[in-house]
């Protein structure tokens, strides 16, 4: 299995083992032998070179990314691992599933453009093409708000609805899509309700504090009650200072608290504010941030179904003759 | 006589022995030039001459001088100023003197250093502006998309990624346990879950959440329906939000619009359908009202027989102008068998 995906800066970097050979056939990535292993260590890393992962399950990939706790990013997961997916050559539909508050187009930048919803949909103002909105700047990469802000929807009536969408995406006519992304609103109520329905597999969105751990596991639960069995983690704003000065639990704690396997630690990076602003995911940025590498990487584990089997701690750098004055 | 000066200042060189006149009065002059350059107060320089004059020369010079020396070094040092003490220092000894005289170069190539310096920062300075301007990710960008009503700030430019493998700031280092991204140093630490962890994990929360999903809504009043898991049933708060009623929407009907592909979306055809209706019925109405307004004019154009006839309109204008019943039914009598002639031949045109 991997343990750690990384870009390489060029297709054959002379730096490498020349050992290493250009890995085609999937199983043969997971028992990497490139490099020569140390003793101390029992990670193995692999390097992908221009490789689009390979997709794993059946398709559509029905993926709801909830948290419990609100302001944790999950919108922002959704939107930066949507356009990743997208921008590796997968078909994309995101669902904000938020009925009171819409918040996943304003990040994609989409907001002048949405036009119907699932609302308009469901009463016939509109057919579901029309409600989809396309991204102009990755064409496999769509947008479903479920609802406006002053429209309401039955409770109980969202589940089937979401079903409904869901086998009407699937037999639309330019063909299933690889991956259909549930935005899920906060809390454990209709909404949450709602927006698990029709997922096979979550995604959960927490951060490192107590309070976001604890709402996770209740959320765990309630998915595993409901039948979703394949959830993974993604552990997000981690303030790697604040692990090594011990103010902060780290990655393996939180782990070690849910029991879940790990998609993608996403480190605070404030771009994701400036991203905001802009209705740009920080994915797309160049060159890419920390927390865009993240969000990459956590999308190409999700392609391939897999999960993180070793984690970066920060380690002070060794500086040269002029570290002293800072450099 | 002699007075015999002594002054010792470690930072002063002065000959401190003196056995003529002449070279008191040398001493002194220099002594009072210093003291001039020094900004001393009147009481001061009063002190200094009083100490002066008290100096005899008949009397023991040593303990005199030691006197002098230490009023007049207590005195100096507590009147001059300490950067008037470090030029005088420097320009009191010789070779620096001789240097400066002699190396006006290098204050010409200090002074270039200190200007090329200053001017870097300013340049430097106006960079960090710039670009602080220029960043993208800014509030510009609120304006542009019009969340804000501002037009105080400037637009700036999306930036593009489209090759997700070529990260260069991403170096693995020679071990392979360390990583280097984006100017920061990273060991791997393996993850140290097991399949039997998770198990236990699983088992737990089965344990400590049960939690089945909702199916059965019901409001305030509604009976519970009979083999209905009560696990399954929510009840509805009468002031919520989102309470509407189930039959507000058809879910047959929601589901047919959700899944059609082709062709106008159902409400779209329905409103549509019902104005062409009002259209028609409104269109059927006119016909009716211009049919009306033809059976009169169908009378102006009656006109050369109008001799007959005018002496009719004049019969039924003067009973009409008169305001009686009588002659009032000839007229619709008039305009219905018109009209039902008309609508006879309509139904003769239709197929």
């Amino acid at each position: 299995m991997f343990s750690l995906q990384l870009f390489p800066a060029n297709p054959k970097p002379t730096f490498l083992n020349t050992s290493f050979k250009p890995l085609l056939n999937p199983q043969a990535l997971k028992c990497p032998k490139p490099y020569p292993k140390s003793k101390h260590t029992l990670i193995s890393s692999v390097l992908q070179w221009n490789r689009k992962p390979e997709l794993a399950g059946e398709t559509p990939r029905v993926v709801v990314i909830t948290s419990g706790k609100g302001g944790v990013g999950k919108t922002t997961t959704t939107a930066n691992v949507g356009l990743s997916l997208a921008r590796l050559g997968f078909s994309v539909v995101a669902i904000d599933a938020d009925v009171g508050l819409r918040n996943l187009d304003l990040l994609l930048g989409l907001e002048n453009r949405v036009n119907y919803t699932v609302v308009e949909v469901l009463n016939g103002d509109c057919r579901l093409d029309q409600a989809l909105v396309r991204d102009k700047r990755w064409s496999n990469f769509q947008l479903l708000c479920i609802s406006k802000p002053r429209s309401k929807l039955p409770i109980g009536f969202g589940g089937k609805a979401l079903v409904w969408l869901v086998d009407a995406l699937k037999a639309r006519e330019e063909g299933s899509p690889d991956f259909i992304l549930i935005d899920c609103p906060a809390g454990i109520d209709a909404g949450f309700i709602t927006a698990i329905t029709p997922a096979n597999e979550a995604v959960l969105v927490t951060t490192p504090d107590i309070t976001s751990l604890r709402d996770a596991d209740r959320v765990t639960g309630l998915l595993e009650c409901d039948g979703i069995r394949d959830i993974k983690m993604i552990v997000n704003r981690v303030r790697t200072d604040m692990i090594k000065g011990e103010d902060m639990m780290s990655v393996l704690d939180v782990q070690e608290m849910l029991g879940l396997a790990l998609l993608g630690v996403i480190p605070e990076d404030s771009e994701v504010i400036r991203s905001t602003n802009r209705g740009y995911p920080l994915v797309l940025n160049k060159p890419p941030t920390l927390a865009g590498l993240a969000f990459e990487q956590a999308a190409w584990r999700l392609v391939e179904q897999d999960s993180m089997k070793a984690v970066m701690v920060e380690e002070p750098k060794k500086g040269g003759f002029f570290s002293f004055f800072g450099g | 006589m002699a007075s015999i000066w002594s002054l010792q200042f470690h930072s002063l060189h002065f000959r401190h022995r003196v056995s003529s006149n002449a070279k008191e009065l040398l001493l002194h002059h220099s002594l009072s030039q210093r003291l001039n350059w020094i900004p001393l107060t009147p009481n001061r320089r009063f002190l200094l001459r009083a100490i002066n004059d008290s100096v005899s020369p008949d009397k023991d010079q040593r303990p005199q001088n030691d006197v002098v020396d230490s009023a007049k070094h207590t005195l100096v040092l507590d009147s001059k100023h300490p950067l008037a003490t470090f030029q005088e220092s420097i320009t009191s000894f010789p070779p620096v003197v001789f240097l400066m005289t002699r190396c006006s170069r290098n204050n010409f190539t200090m002074g270039l250093c200190i200007a090329i310096a200053i001017m870097v920062v300013a340049v430097r300075a106006y960079v960090a502006r710039k670009s602080r301007q220029s960043r993208p990710g800014s509030v510009a960008d609120l304006v542009r998309r019009g969340q804000l009503r501002s037009d105080r700030r400037g637009i700036s430019r999306p930036l593009k990624y489209e090759d997700p493998f070529n990260n260069p700031l991403v170096k693995v280092g020679k071990s392979n346990s360390t990583v280097e991204m984006c100017g920061k140093l990273y060991r791997l630490a393996p993850v140290t879950l097991t399949e039997e962890q998770q198990a236990i994990h699983q088992k737990r929360r089965s344990r400590a959440y049960q939690w089945k999903r909702p199916t059965i809504f019901l409001k305030e009043g509604d009976s519970i329906p009979p083999d209905v898991d009560p696990d399954t049933i929510r009840w509805i708060p009468a002031n919520h939000p989102f309470a509407t009623t189930a039959s507000d929407i058809d879910e047959d009907l929601a589901q047919n619009n959700v899944y059609q592909k082709h062709g106008v979306p159902f409400r779209i055809q329905a409103e549509h359908e019902a104005l062409q209706r009002k259209l028609e019925a409104l269109q059927n109405e006119e016909k009716l009202n211009n049919l009306f307004i033809d059976s009169r004019n169908a009378k102006d154009f009656q006109r050369p027989f109008k001799l007959n006839a005018r002496s009719d309109e004049l019969d039924e204008e003067g009973p009409i102008n008169n305001p009686t019943i009588d002659n009032k039914p000839p007229k619709p009598e008039r305009a219905s068998s018109s009209i039902e002639s008309n609508l006879s031949s309509e139904e003769m045109q239709k197929p």
